[in-house]
């Protein structure tokens, strides 16, 4: 992890409240996926960084996409090319995929999606199946991306693309079809404790892997702020630990 | 170059800059992005005799240039630091200052004598306004701030003891010379001032714990008022802090009397503040023609 400065490129609209932005820095050859990292909103007055997860990567540049909710992805939405960043970046400890998982199932709802490219992406040579859920037609992004790296299924709440289910109804739904090695999720913790209770239910034995969000500080595990309880009665960092955790070593 | 070494009661610090109690841990995971012994001190999490959990999460809010952070005290206890953390920050050629808090006067003095000789300075956290019991209870009047420096005291023969004064309060020149009075070596302050933040939407405060310390440049001019006030009070040094994020902004607490800063929030928003503040305190030293920084404490003439 390292503190750098990071030249905007470019910072678009994907989908109804959803940005892209694409940032220039000296070197992103070492991001792994669901690794994310700790971005200034460039407005001085606000203190705090925002964790985004790194959606793709390249040598020299990173994506993410935010969706705009409070003060700071709203100011990182009125950014423009050129403009300057500062970041802490790469942060945590990301997906970890075994050379014997062939079969990767990747289940993500709403915002949740994006690290999840990077999942996909980074392993092309396994068999990826991906789940998302969106709100609706208009929330839906990066379509095209996923299904250049993986057999895609998509399912919207209100019905308007899709089936009308969630993502964790649609892997459900697929399962016993495709019997996955490794599951890797990301999405609201609602959706979380979804496929937590539904892997007990269904005695799935496949590993399960999840990306949890917290409020953060420092972003490095350095203030205590962000953390979740795990099962064992531990406390871990999302930002540091995590915030990739075992479905069944943290509590939802 | 210009001489930028400071004295705090006997330790000598390469730089005035130390960070900030809970801000930077135990100072490892700073010291995986630059070197931490380029600082001139780390003062640690608040530390307890026994482990503590500290608040549920959400523990972090956010308002105009200021945060409130309600951590409440979470660390692995003092023997875990002693063993796991304590000997390689000795290696680290920096001045190490054990922030600790406890929930009795007694466990004030079991928690100094156990770090005694071990740590550089021992601050004693009397103003924590984010757990229940003890830390600020301790920190708000005078004859409670005495005792539990008495006390403190009683429990040290090597060690030096800064006390860390609570801004919660009604005079802090009084509180100020509580402490010295008490036997207090030194004084830092200021901790963070009790806040709340509220989600509209939920009609709930942000923050678990309901109300949270309120921390970063938005504090910064009371923190120099209090500051000041501390100074004039006593004899004993000040280490000052609140809302320092540049050079600029630590010369202003030197100059309002204090040895030596603290710089917590800032952190946050730029990893390598510290760094920055040094090398800052180093060019507007030579551009002003000042050869040491310790020239600059206590100098502000008041209009
Ligand atoms: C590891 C990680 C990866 C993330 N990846 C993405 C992503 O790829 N895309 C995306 O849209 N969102 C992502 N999020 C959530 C994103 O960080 C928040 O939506 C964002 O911080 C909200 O900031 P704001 O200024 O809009 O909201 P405000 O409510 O104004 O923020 C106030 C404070 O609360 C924090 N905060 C608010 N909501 C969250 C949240 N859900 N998680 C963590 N902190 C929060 C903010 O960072 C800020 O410190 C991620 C969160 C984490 C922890
Ligand atoms: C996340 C966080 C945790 C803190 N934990 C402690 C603590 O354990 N003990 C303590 O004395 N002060 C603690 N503080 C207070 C800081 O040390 C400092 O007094 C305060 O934040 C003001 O300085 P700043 O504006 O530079 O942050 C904490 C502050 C923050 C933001
Ligand atoms: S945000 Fe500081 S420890 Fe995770």
């Amino acid at each position: 992890m390292r503190e750098v400065e990071g030249v905007v490129l470019s910072n678009c609209a994907v989908a109804a409240g959803i940005y892209e932005m694409r940032l220039l820095v000296p070197d992103a050859s070492d991001v792994r996926p669901g690794q994310f990292l700790n971005l200034s909103s460039g407005e001085g007055e606000l203190l705090l960084r925002r964790p985004l997860g790194i959606a793709r990567h390249s040598e020299d540049c990173v994506t993410v996409c935010y969706q705009v909710k409070g003060r700071g992805t709203k100011a990182l939405s009125c950014r423009v090319p050129g403009d300057r960043l500062s970041m802490l970046m790469p942060l945590g400890n990301g997906f970890y995929v075994k050379d014997s998982e062939r079969r990767i199932a990747l289940v993500g709802g709403g915002v949740g999606v994006f690290p999840l490219l990077s999942v996909a992406e980074a392993y092309r040579d396994r068999e990826v199946s991906a789940y998302l859920g969106f709100r609706n037609r208009a929330a839906i992004c990066y379509e095209e991306e996923f299904r250049a790296v993986s057999r895609l299924t998509i399912g919207t709440d209100d019905g308007s693309v899709g089936e009308k289910k969630n993502a964790v109804e649609l892997f459900l739904a697929d399962y016993e079809r495709e019997k996955p090695d490794v599951i890797l999720s990301c999405g609201p913790p609602v959706m979380l404790r979804a496929l937590k209770r539904a892997i007990a239910e269904r005695g799935i034995q496949a590993p399960c892997y999840v990306s949890l969000e917290e409020r953060m500080g420092c972003g490095i595990g350095a203030c205590l702020v962000c953390v979740c309880d795990l099962t064992n009665g531990e406390h871990a960092r999302v930002c540091k630990d995590g915030p990739i955790f075992e479905i069944g070593e943290v509590e939802l | 170059m210009a001489d930028l070494t400071t004295k705090i009661c006997g330790v000598t610090l390469k730089n005035p800059v130390i960070g900030a109690s809970g801000t930077v841990g135990f100072g490892r995971e700073y010291d995986e992005i630059y070197d931490i012994s380029l600082l001139g001190g780390i003062s640690t999490k608040g530390l307890t005799l026994e482990p503590r959990r500290g608040n549920p999460v959400p523990r972090i809010a956010e308002g105009t240039s200021v945060i409130l952070n309600a951590v409440g005290l979470q660390n692995p206890g003092v023997e875990k630091f002693i063993a796991n953390d304590l000997p390689w920050l000795k290696t680290k050629g920096l001045a190490v200052v054990a922030n600790v808090a406890g929930r009795t006067v007694e466990e004030y003095r079991d928690i100094c004598e156990r770090l005694d000789g071990l740590v550089d300075i021992i601050e004693l956290n009397i103003s924590c306004p984010n757990v229940k019991s003890g830390g600020m209870a301790f920190g708000i009047r005078p004859e409670s701030i005495a005792a539990v420096t008495r006390a403190a005291k009683s429990g040290l023969r090597r060690t030096p003891l800064m006390v860390k004064l609570s801004p919660n309060v009604e005079s802090i020149p009084v509180n100020a010379r509580a402490a010295e009075g008490a036997g207090a070596d030194c004084i830092s302050l200021v901790n963070t001032f009790t806040g709340m933040a509220i989600d509209i939407e939920r009609r709930r405060p942000i923050i678990a714990n309901n109300t949270g310390g309120v921390s970063g440049a938005g504090i910064k001019p009371i923190a120099v008022r209090m500051v000041y006030e501390a100074a004039h009070a006593v004899g004993i040094p000040v280490v000052g802090m609140g809302g320092i994020q540049t050079a600029e902004d630590a010369i202003e607490f030197l100059m309002a009397g204090a040895v030596a800063v603290q710089v917590g929030t800032a952190n946050f928003t730029d990893a390598c503040a510290m760094p920055k503040i040094i090398a800052g305190l180093n060019e507007w030293c030579d551009a002003h023609g000042v050869k040491a920084v310790s020239e600059l404490v206590g100098t502000l003439r008041m209009n």
